[in-house]
């Protein structure tokens, strides 16, 4: 069977490719790190790949607004590439900087390219912060998280702008309509607003949202950083056999382009 | 024409920056005046029109959703004092190229210059004019590299025609104007200087301004190492020098995993599979004196490039970071002028660390931060960074005749070049002065893409020989690179950030973000087309010619011409003597303790053992996904662990370990031992998660006082311990650095010199990261064991006798060769499964790692001392190469340690008690809770 392609984007200051390459690769995905500029010359075009990831880092340096430059660069240059991509139902991942930059383009959580309609703020406690949290998986229709609904995983968040926010009717259409992916949990699995379980003060406990159709889904904390089981802070304390969390979250989109 | 677009928050939407800086006012500074502060951006563009800047404030600048803007007029309108800070025109802000990028995609064409800066509104009816001066030199203007911009500059573009290049008539110099010209701006001694004056003569010409420079650059201190080099006189008894001792060390050890020791820009051992791994640890102590916050991210950058460097280029796989400051809480007027504040500069600095280490996305998980007051003249910023290559790329290359000279990344300015200044009437019409010794603003992301570029190149198999641009710019790059077969450069070829420059200070320049390539013509042309796919620039510099000498032209004519034997072995020898006095320390006489819970409180909250997961969580340890061992695990995550693993092959069981060891005080009692104590720290730290012994290597750092005949008798001494550890366990030493100026002189005629620093830095490889272990306790009713010598009467030095204002003189004396059979011992009990949990001894003592374990493991734990032995010093006593181990219930001690001293002291319990008994008695019972609570307030106080 065919291996479905991801396009891993990288460009200026973008630096968890390597991971997150790793992780699709181990989810039998035929990965491919392409540059933002060979797009742009025409080197490598996005439709011939059916995943998009857009890995965390600092794209160029998170000026002006975290993942501003790149999103721009994306609702200008490759607007079109990338509406074909969308409306031929690939799938699109962003995490973390890639989260960000996904909102900014307006892929999330209205897909219309151009148009911002929420943002993600400064952390409440002001400054960037790394550990790990709990993440209920919501009931969606997001096709990342198809066989999880109901569970909890534990995800590491590395960010300093990862407060969800926007306005209170955009934010009642996105719960109306089932597009919040993850919530922040607490230890007893609950979503919670509270620090830290919550790290960033994000509204409704916000964690990751995808479009109406579930195909293209944005998440700040880190799934590729947990697809080995010695990853985990605790893996020591962990029994033996347990299966790393964030690789269910590739796997899937795996599985589901293999069907196209 | 400039057009301003200024951009704020929404009302009754968060400002972070303002509440930041409201907090810092009120908390740090004291000032409770300021009631609120709101914040904006500052933007302005040169040659677009105003609707451009309308278009580019809805498309770029502000985000509708929580923000709002306005064009060419105020957003704060109500404060009782709005004031803008800005960079100081020629600091690079990194983000005017975004700027300009963004605006171009958006297709805004005519935009020759931006800027951008921060706009602050205080309100409150109180505010005096002293509040604000002091909020703003305290807080949120740094001087060196930022001002207040009281009205809106004519242009933003910088203008400026080079000086001449001038020749100095050193040859008719009498040796009074011969130290004249030295101590302006060369810092070489009269000896020196008459050898310069010699060469010249017999060249029958006078020096460029270029030639001078360069010699006193490339016969620095901080390039060659004199005090390293030279021949000393230890009491009157001739001794090898230094460096040699160390060096020879190494190779006596004839270690078989060492692929690189002291030639490249790190170190380098054999890893797995065919690749390598490196390692550099490097001081940046100057510059974050002065601007903490560039300063260390300019170490940090600089000390990543020197992994970039090794070999044919290294990927860099994780930082360190090891700090010695004053205590935060020192009174403002115990801090010598014209130094900062540590509570400032601790933050400053970490702040630094983080921005760099996070934006290139090189985790932080291994590193340290020391206390002192004698560190409040100048503090101590130690960087590390650690690498993975393939083997066969990891020997140091040297260039042909005929290869291209290429510089990449970032563009040349005036930065780090001394004493260089300029007026605003050749600079630009704006009336501020620039500063060009500025301290750099470090730009992670023109490094990340220049690495991402040299890797691929490397790949590719386009380099012939690679080295950074530290200090001494390209003078000290390129003239190392060529000093075999001789090299000649074009300056006016180097990109410049803005003109004006003269050829000299291209020559010398520190700009940040360079790197220099060494590459065959035929390889240019792809070479450059994959710098370009990765927005970086590449320019032809000259060529490596094979006649042995560094020339250098600008615009055609020679500026420079000097044989590289002359620049690089012409430096005479120099010749010192050292005689290290023992301080008197009496030692001190203690009563037992009445208040056990109230020391133990104290011991575990003073500010050398206090929890700093404050400041590790600002780092990002655990991006590139390699973290096989944090920072902090345990049940509640806020468990330390003592050193860092991780699996840099994505999917393979290979480990390397980073570890290290200081403690600045012993070296004041005695540097000997104190050294034997930091190298003995660094490697029980690795041990104690499971490396081998026998399969890791070290790097030294000095960071000492100006090197007095007493202070070069304790370096000496300092040495003498390393080559000893060296010979004694068969670890050798790789790399290295010494930074030896940390002395104070004021204008009152103080002097402070700092507590000599040895900071021994660890690297080694582990093959199956499972057969490792974790600090925290794993269940209860398990034993815990002591391994290892100790003699606890040893206390000097000790946190325990500074709580009671004591130094101390008997301090830990370590014997290196029975550590080594302990340090075996302890990874064979971990190799082979039979232990839960280890942490090593250090500061704070056993009670300290005990307390760390069962906060990791959320448990308790019941102590029994020995007969006859002080319990105070049973329980604080902190010799180094110790170890609590955790074994299960019914595991059989002699079957696990053998041959080595070791002792059930007490087993893991339920709750959250610490209990201790001796002879049968009671001695306390302690809350674990309250412990941790004093163990985590400090550094919360600091990073809230």
């Amino acid at each position: 069977m065919l291996k479905p392609r991801v396009c891993i984007l990288r460009t200026d200051g973008i630096n968890c490719d390597e991971e997150t390459f790793y992780a699709f690769n181990k989810a039998q995905a035929e990965c491919r790190m392409v540059h933002v500029n060979q797009i742009r010359s025409g080197e490598e075009k996005l439709a011939s790949y059916q995943i998009l990831a857009l890995p965390g880092g600092f794209s160029y340096g998170d000026d002006v607004h975290s993942g501003k430059i790149l999103a721009v660069e994306l609702a200008s240059f490759l607007k079109e590439q990338l509406e074909v991509f969308v409306a031929d139902g690939k799938l699109v991942l962003g995490i973390c900087n890639g989260f960000q930059v996904l909102v900014r383009t307006g892929l999330l959580p209205e897909r219309r390219l151009g148009e911002i309609n929420a943002t993600l703020m400064a952390n409440e406690n002001n400054h960037f912060e790394c550990r790990w949290v709990n993440l209920l998986v919501e009931h969606s229709n997001c096709v990342f998280t198809r066989n999880l609904k109901g569970a909890i995983m534990t995800v590491q968040v590395a960010h300093g702008e990862g407060k969800f926010y926007t306005d209170p009717a955009t934010l009642q259409g996105i719960e109306n309509r089932g597009q919040v992916v993850f919530r922040y949990a607490g230890a007893d699995g609950r979503p919670t607003v509270l620090y830290p379980g919550n790290p960033n003060g994000s509204l409704n406990a916000i964690a990751g949202v995808c479009d109406t159709t579930g195909r293209i889904m944005g998440m700040m904390p880190h799934p590729e950083r947990f697809v080995e089981r010695t990853q985990h802070p605790n893996w020591r304390r962990m029994p033996s056999d347990t299966i790393p969390h964030g690789l269910a979250i590739f796997q899937n989109a795996v599985d589901y382009a293999r069907q196209m | 024409m400039i057009q301003e677009v200024r951009v704020i928050a929404k009302p009754g939407l968060p400002d972070s920056k303002g509440d930041e800086s409201l907090y810092e006012i009120n908390q740090d500074l004291g000032i409770q005046s300021v009631e609120k502060v709101r914040t904006a951006r500052v933007f302005r563009f040169e040659g677009i029109s105003e609707k451009e800047a309308a278009y580019l404030a809805v498309k770029l600048l502000a985000e509708d959703v929580f923000q709002t803007y306005r064009i060419n007029g105020p957003v704060i309108k109500d404060a009782a004092v709005v004031l803008e800070v800005a960079y100081k025109p020629g600091v690079m802000n990194p983000e005017v190229a975004s700027l300009l990028k963004s605006a171009s995609d958006l297709g805004i064409t005519g935009l020759i210059a931006a800027d951008s800066s921060w706009e602050y509104g205080f309100y409150g009816p109180e505010i005096s004019s002293t509040d604000i001066s002091r909020i703003l030199n305290s807080l949120l203007v740094n001087a060196t590299i930022e001002y207040v911009v009281r009205e809106t500059p004519q242009t933003l573009v910088i203008k400026g025609a080079p000086g001449l290049t001038e020749v100095v008539p050193i040859r008719q110099m009498n040796d009074g104007e011969l130290i004249t010209l030295s101590q302006d701006k060369l810092f070489l001694n009269l000896e020196e200087m008459k050898v310069v004056q010699k060469y010249f003569s017999g060249l029958q010409r006078d020096p460029t301004d270029c030639e001078i420079e360069i010699i006193a650059q490339t016969w620095s201190e901080h390039c060659v190492h004199k005090t390293f080099r030279a021949k000393i006189s230890v009491d009157g008894q001739e001794k090898l020098p230094l460096l040699k001792r160390l060096k020879d060390a190494t190779a006596r050890s004839k270690h078989p995993l060492v692929l690189s020791a002291f030639v490249d820009n790190s170190g380098v051992m054999e890893f797995y599979e065919g690749t390598a791994i490196c390692g550099k640890v490097e001081t940046h102590n100057s510059p974050s004196a002065i601007e903490p916050y560039g300063g260390a991210m300019t170490g940090s950058g600089g000390v990543f490039r020197d992994i970039v460097g090794t070999g044919l280029g290294a990927k860099v796989l994780a930082s360190t970071d090891m700090f010695c400051f004053a205590p935060p809480g020192t009174p403002g007027d115990d801090i010598p002028p014209g130094c900062l504040h540590p509570h400032y500069l601790l933050r400053r600095v970490v702040t630094g660390v983080k921005d760099y280490g996070n934006r290139m996305g090189i985790p932080t998980n291994n590193g340290s931060v020391h206390f002192h007051s004698d560190f409040r003249a100048k503090p101590t910023v130690i960087v590390g960074a650690y690498g993975i290559l393939p083997a066969a790329s990891s020997q140091k290359r040297e260039p042909e005749a005929g290869d291209l000279v290429l510089t990449l990344g970032g563009r040349t300015g005036r930065d780090g070049i001394h004493g260089a200044t300029f007026s605003s009437g050749e600079m630009t019409d704006r009336t501020i002065d620039i500063n060009a010794s500025a301290v750099q603003i470090g730009h992670p992301i023109e490094e990340k893409r220049t690495f991402d570029a040299i890797l691929a190149a490397r790949d590719e198999g386009l380099i012939r020989a690679i080295t950074d641009c530290g200090a001494g710019g390209f003078a000290s790059a390129v003239g190392e690179m060529g000093s075999e077969i001789g090299v000649s450069v074009a300056l006016d070829r180097a990109p410049l950030k803005y003109p004006g420059l003269s050829p000299w200070e291209i020559l010398l320049s520190e700009s940040q973000e360079r790197m220099v390539l060494a590459v065959a013509p035929a390889h240019l042309e792809r070479l450059m087309q994959i710098c370009r796919g990765y927005n970086v620039e590449a320019t032809v510099l000259g060529q490596f010619t094979g006649d042995k000498r560094f020339n250098a032209t600008y615009e055609g004519l020679t500026v420079m011409d000097l044989e590289m034997e002359f620049l690089h072995d012409g430096l005479p020898q120099r010749f010192m003597t050292a005689s290290w006095q023992r301080p008197e320390h009496p030692e001190p006489t203690l009563q037992e303790t009445q208040d056990w819970a109230g020391l133990f409180a104290r011991v575990m909250g003073h500010l050398n053992v206090c929890s700093k997961e404050p400041i590790i969580r600002l780092y990002d340890h655990g991006v590139q996904g390699t973290s096989a061992l944090p920072p902090f695990a345990g049940a509640h995550e806020d468990g330390p662990n003592n050193t860092a693993i991780l699996t840099p092959l994505l999917g393979k069981p290979y480990g390397m370990v980073i570890s290290h060891g200081l403690n600045p005080v012993l070296n004041m009692i005695d540097p000997y031992h104190g050294s034997l104590w930091a190298a003995a720290e660094a490697v029980s730290n690795a041990v104690s998660a499971g490396a081998n012994p026998r399969e890791m290597v070290l790097i030294d750092n000095f960071i000492w006082p100006f090197p007095d005949e007493d202070a070069l008798g304790a370096l000496d001494m300092s040495v003498d311990a390393c080559v000893d550890f060296v010979r004694a366990t068969g670890m050798p030493f790789i790399s290295g650095k010494d930074s030896l100026s940390s002395t104070y002189r004021g204008k009152d005629g103080t002097v402070i010199k700092i507590p000599p620093v040895l900071c021994v830095s660890v690297f080694g490889r582990i093959p199956d990261v499972t057969r490792t272990v974790s600090a925290d306790f794993k269940g209860i009713d398990s034993q815990i064991v002591l391994v290892g010598y100790r003699n606890t009467s040893e206390m000097a030095g000790s946190v325990y006798y500074d709580l009671q204002d004591a130094i101390g003189q008997n301090l830990p004396k370590l014997n290196p060769d029975k550590l080594m059979k302990v340090f075996e011992a302890v990874h064979e009990a971990i190799d082979s499964g039979k232990l839960l949990a280890c942490h090593d001894i250090s500061e704070g003592g056993l009670g300290a790692a005990l307390a760390e374990m069962c906060f990791g493991g959320a448990t308790g734990s019941s102590i029994t001392i020995p007969e006859g032995e002080n319990p105070e010093h049973f329980f604080f006593n902190e010799t180094a190469g110790c170890f609590l181990a955790e074994l299960p219930a019914d595991a059989n001690l002699a079957e696990v340690f053998s041959g080595v001293p070791c002792s059930i002291i007490g087993k893991t319990a339920s709750g959250g008690l610490l209990t201790a008994e001796q002879d049968g008695k009671a001695l306390f019972t302690l809350n674990l809770d309250e412990l941790k609570e004093a163990w985590q307030r400090p550094m919360k106080e600091v990073f809230h």
